[in-house]
């Protein structure tokens, strides 16, 4: 399980991720939160989220501007354990 | 002073900034000072689509059974819609092209430009569609109140920044006397002509039409006007584009990336810009009361338009940094909305795509008997 990190949003409860299923976006999704989204591909930042802790990956190039300590969770994946304000 | 089309200066566009350094010379981009740009103008090409090629005809049935209240949104919406193309398919041109300085940034407001043209040759082949003569439609858009409010509101620091930067271009900075009038023209002032106008770009791209594709998707949503819809959704992804690029100027400008006199006037004029938004949003709400004063449609009334304004704001203005001015607006009152934002769900062949207007015979041709019962020889 080396690929699973446990999640957490707005200061909720600690969510199981797999970084090999999906991105962070529709990992959360999974887990029933309610995601702000619209483009899904990176480039209308509409999904954009704060990061407090922990590192992610993009498996695309988000294209919209991503501000310091924020990360666009509809083409990322976790690489840590994340805790995140969405 | 006067603008050249080939600036003989030889210059390092690696060091200019995105505006109001040297004009540009060579249309070259192998090099470039910030390759977001054409990134944009890449994925903003790859979505390159035609009116034509969206069957708007099923439209004109579904808007004949419209109620009174339901046309009045519709057209008054595709009013607003075709307002805010207009403007867009020239003002980046005609206002930026004069003082950007970078060649990738060029030619992403042309290429950005060029779609808003797109955008309006939609508006076209919805309303021919839907009247056999659309002029009065056309017509009332530079007469309704209700539209020129916003109009003069959107165009005003467009037009500020075009006049003020053609005085610049002509005199040079000082004092320049035009019908009596003084105006004190510095390239600092006209630096902050062109904050505010980005800010107020931005703020119509991201979130007054976002209150207009909520009307639009709200008879979609209903089997309604599918076609206009499904244009409409082209349209939306296209300005999903254009809003981050605006996005990336003002933080680029804000985070000192660009020209650090930007900064600083970024700094200096934050509550202006704040202001320039929240204009927007209660411009957007008195909109919504205009479109529905006589009645709400199924799925869609004032308050729920007024609701997603403020939430759209919330997510646009924390994108170029300042705090959620709705904080009692964090989660989406029309969720519906992200299915039609979603940018792989947009396909232009009819078969591919989920949306109903694409039906052989488009026309209900079923006949009873009874259908004949009035009808004698």
């Amino acid at each position: 399980m080396a690929n699973t990190f446990k999640v957490k949003v707005n200061g909720g409860p600690e969510l199981a991720v797999d970084a090999t299923e999906g991105t962070l976006l529709e990992a959360l999704e999974k887990h029933q939160l309610e995601m702000h989204y619209h483009c899904r591909s990176g480039f209308c930042g509409a999904c954009r989220s704060t990061l407090k802790s922990g590192t992610v990956r993009y498996t695309t190039e988000p294209l919209a501007y991503v501000r310091k300590g924020d990360i666009l969770p509809c083409c990322c994946v976790p690489e840590s354990d994340l805790d995140i304000e969405h | 002073m006067s603008y050249s089309t080939f600036n003989q200066e030889q210059n390092n566009p690696l060091t200019e900034p995105m505006f109001l350094g040297n004009s540009v010379n060579v249309a070259r981009y192998d090099q470039q000072k910030h390759s977001i740009f054409e990134k944009l103008i890449e994925k903003q090409i790859s979505f390159f689509w035609r009116p034509e090629e969206i069957d708007v005809s099923r439209d004109r049935i579904d808007f004949n059974k419209l109620t009174a209240s339901e046309k009045h949104v519709f057209i008054s919406n595709l009013k607003y819609q075709t307002l805010l193309d207009s403007i867009q398919g020239r003002s980046p041109n005609i206002a930026l092209l004069p003082i950007v300085s970078l060649p990738e940034l060029e030619t992403w407001i042309e290429t950005w430009s060029f779609f808003e043209t797109i955008h309006s040759r939609s508006y076209t082949h919805i309303l021919r569609n839907l009247f056999s003569d659309p002029s009065e439609v056309f017509e009332d858009i530079v007469i309704n109140e209700q539209i020129k409010i916003r109009a003069n509101d959107i165009s005003k620091y467009y037009d500020d920044l075009i006049f003020y930067t053609q005085l610049l271009q002509t005199h040079g900075e000082g004092d320049v006397v035009v019908d009596g009038k003084t105006h004190t023209v510095t390239q600092r002032e006209i630096k902050k002509k062109l904050f505010l106008c980005i800010n107020s770009v931005n703020a119509l791209e991201a979130i007054r039409f976002y209150v207009s594709f909520a009307c639009t998707f709200a008879f979609a949503e209903r089997e309604l006007m599918e076609g206009n819809a499904k244009i409409i959704k082209l349209i939306a992804r296209d300005e999903n584009v254009h809003l981050t690029s605006t996005q990336h100027i003002l933080n680029l400008w804000q985070y000192g990336e660009d020209d650090p006199e930007m900064k600083e006037i970024a700094e200096e004029l934050r509550d202006e810009a704040y202001e320039i938004f929240m204009t927007a949003v209660k411009q957007e709400k008195q909109w919504a009361h205009y479109l529905f004063k006589d009645g709400s449609m199924i799925g869609l009334n004032e308050s729920m338009l007024c609701q997603y304004v403020e939430y759209i704001a919330n997510l646009r203005m924390q994108a170029i940094g300042f705090d959620a001015p709705f904080e009692n607006q964090r989660s989406n009152p029309l969720p519906w909305m992200n299915k039609y934002l979603v940018s792989d769900n947009v396909q232009v062949a009819p078969q591919e795509s989920e949306i109903t207007s694409y039906l052989v015979g488009q026309i209900d041709s079923e006949v009873n008997a009874s259908d004949l019962g009035d009808f004698d020889l």
